[in-house]
């Protein structure tokens, strides 16, 4: 089964059209990267999945259940660090962690395992009694992603999730993705270029709304004729 | 449970913010202190009762409220203008889980404050020489139930509907109100007339009158000047959800 399928997918908002009948599939464990200038809808598409938005014409199944339709369902499959910080500011880290696992009614022996897991895997053990307001922007991003996961869910949504970082923070980070390939399906957005190429499967890339060009790098290098994702990506966006 | 989570997560937040403590503690200490003053100023010719330790200890114990309307306001708006919200709104939580989690952390912190209300309003008392009745003062915080949860949901109503600037400003409203037209810095029935018609229209009033009757010992009265605020706080409990619902998918 797919992770997801978006069939002409559209959000209109009053003056503008976000995103126009998109339509493309996301396997199970792969990770997709959704590039695109500022403003050409990766946001939105990504809402819509997530089910923060309802799309004005279309539909996107996320394993098979319609985000239209069973909006309810689809969040039980779904977890998402977005672009800002996402966590309650005066709560510590293991309680950012315990409340997760609260909202998505995890019994006390599950949230037990699976905070000591996580922890375990972010390396958050120096920091898991503090305030996550406190924390620098490297741990935050790392507590951000470690709370959309923690849940177990089927599909990860990582909006921008290096943005602000330095290069030594992007890394550990890629190294905690690239540790979640195969275990979960996953759509980052990003306007880090070198990320999408490091990271992902495929690739699509977005302009003004439209799906002009989804691949693996080598079907886009083919297709473009350019060697690097840079090259590839303005060629496309032309 | 999972609204329970979400009510663990916003006591947590109110109760490790020290406003809270200014606001649940100091303030009735300072306001009861403050009116104690000013009533032993004015001359006994004036015939003045409204800041008598017998109406003031519930006229504060409302107006604090207010306050608690000022936290949930902030408490709402402050979340959805971060994206804490944004991730809780892609969780399995429904719409009576977050009305559920922001109203009973708040119901909690506003019996907190009128506990604290009455002891302090006990001490004063014995200072000046007065008595309280102490059951009477723990059945008008009972009676209060339906007051707090309409300043509570007046709270999330404005913190729903605008953003984190706007939302204490229209508390701010509705705090002057209520002192005003609550009759807890000015004797309404007294002043009579149109002023005293607009305060019987609004639920301020009742609040106050709800708990002072109760302290005089009118229970049956108290509890009636309570239902009509019951009636009001189902009204705006009602509105806060809808906004809320309306305002979970944008």
């Amino acid at each position: 089964m797919n992770a997801a399928e978006l069939i002409s997918l559209r959000k209109e908002y009053k003056n503008i059209t976000a995103v126009k009948d998109v339509s493309f599939t996301i396997k199970d464990g792969e990770v997709f990267a959704l590039l695109g200038m500022n403003g050409a809808g990766k946001t939105t598409i990504l809402k819509m999945l997530s089910c923060l938005t309802k799309p004005t014409k279309g539909d996107a199944l996320v394993f098979g259940k319609s985000i239209v339709k069973e909006p309810e369902k689809v969040k039980e499959l779904i977890g998402i660090s977005p672009q800002e910080n996402s966590f309650a500011k005066k709560l510590t880290v293991e309680e950012n962690l315990r409340f997760m696992c609260g909202i998505y009614g995890m019994d006390k022996e599950k949230t037990n395992k699976n905070v000591e897991e996580i922890i375990g895997q972010f390396s958050l053990s120096d920091v898991r009694g503090q305030m996550a307001g406190k924390l620098s922007g490297g741990w935050q991003k790392r507590l951000s992603i470690a709370m959309a996961i923690i849940t177990e869910p089927k599909l990860l949504f990582l909006d921008e999730p290096t943005l602000g970082l330095d290069v030594m923070a992007r890394r550990d980070l890629w190294k905690i993705i690239e540790s979640l390939k195969g275990k979960m399906s996953i759509i980052i957005t990003t306007h880090y270029l070198e990320e999408s190429e490091h990271l992902a499967d495929r690739i699509a890339v977005v302009k003004e709304g439209n799906l002009k060009a989804i691949g693996t790098l080598s079907e886009l290098q083919q297709l473009t004729g350019e060697e690097k994702l840079e090259e590839i990506f303005l060629k496309i966006s032309e | 449970m999972k609204a329970l989570t979400f009510a663990s997560r916003n006591i947590k937040e109110i109760l490790r913010d020290p406003i809270s403590w200014i606001f649940c503690v100091g303030f009735p200490i300072v306001m009861l202190a403050l009116m104690s003053v000013i009533n032993n100023s004015i001359p006994p010719e004036a015939n003045m009762t409204v800041f008598s330790i017998e109406s003031l200890s519930p006229g504060i114990m409302v107006f604090g409220f207010t306050f608690v309307m000022l936290f949930a306001a902030l408490l709402v708006s402050g979340d959805r203008s971060e994206a804490f919200l944004l991730r809780v709104f892609t969780s399995p939580l429904k719409p009576v889980n977050y009305i559920t989690g922001y109203i009973l952390p708040l119901i909690l912190l506003a019996v907190l404050q009128s506990l604290v209300n009455m002891t302090a309003s006990l001490i004063m008392a014995l200072v000046l020489g007065k008595s309280l009745d102490i059951p009477m003062m723990l059945l008008s915080i009972i009676a209060a139930l339906p007051a707090i949860i309409m300043f509570v949901s007046f709270g999330i109503l404005f913190g729903t509907a605008f953003n984190k600037n706007a939302a204490p400003g229209l508390c701010s409203v509705i705090i002057c109100l209520s002192g005003m037209m609550g009759g807890i810095w000015m004797d309404v029935e007294n002043i009579g007339g149109t002023i005293y018609d607009i305060c019987n229209a609004l639920p301020f009033y009742h609040c106050v009158k709800s708990a002072r009757l109760i302290l005089g010992g009118d229970i049956a009265g108290g509890f009636t000047e309570s239902g009509i605020v019951l009636i009001w706080a189902v009204i705006v409990t009602l509105f806060a959800v809808i906004l809320f619902k309306k305002k979970i998918r944008f």
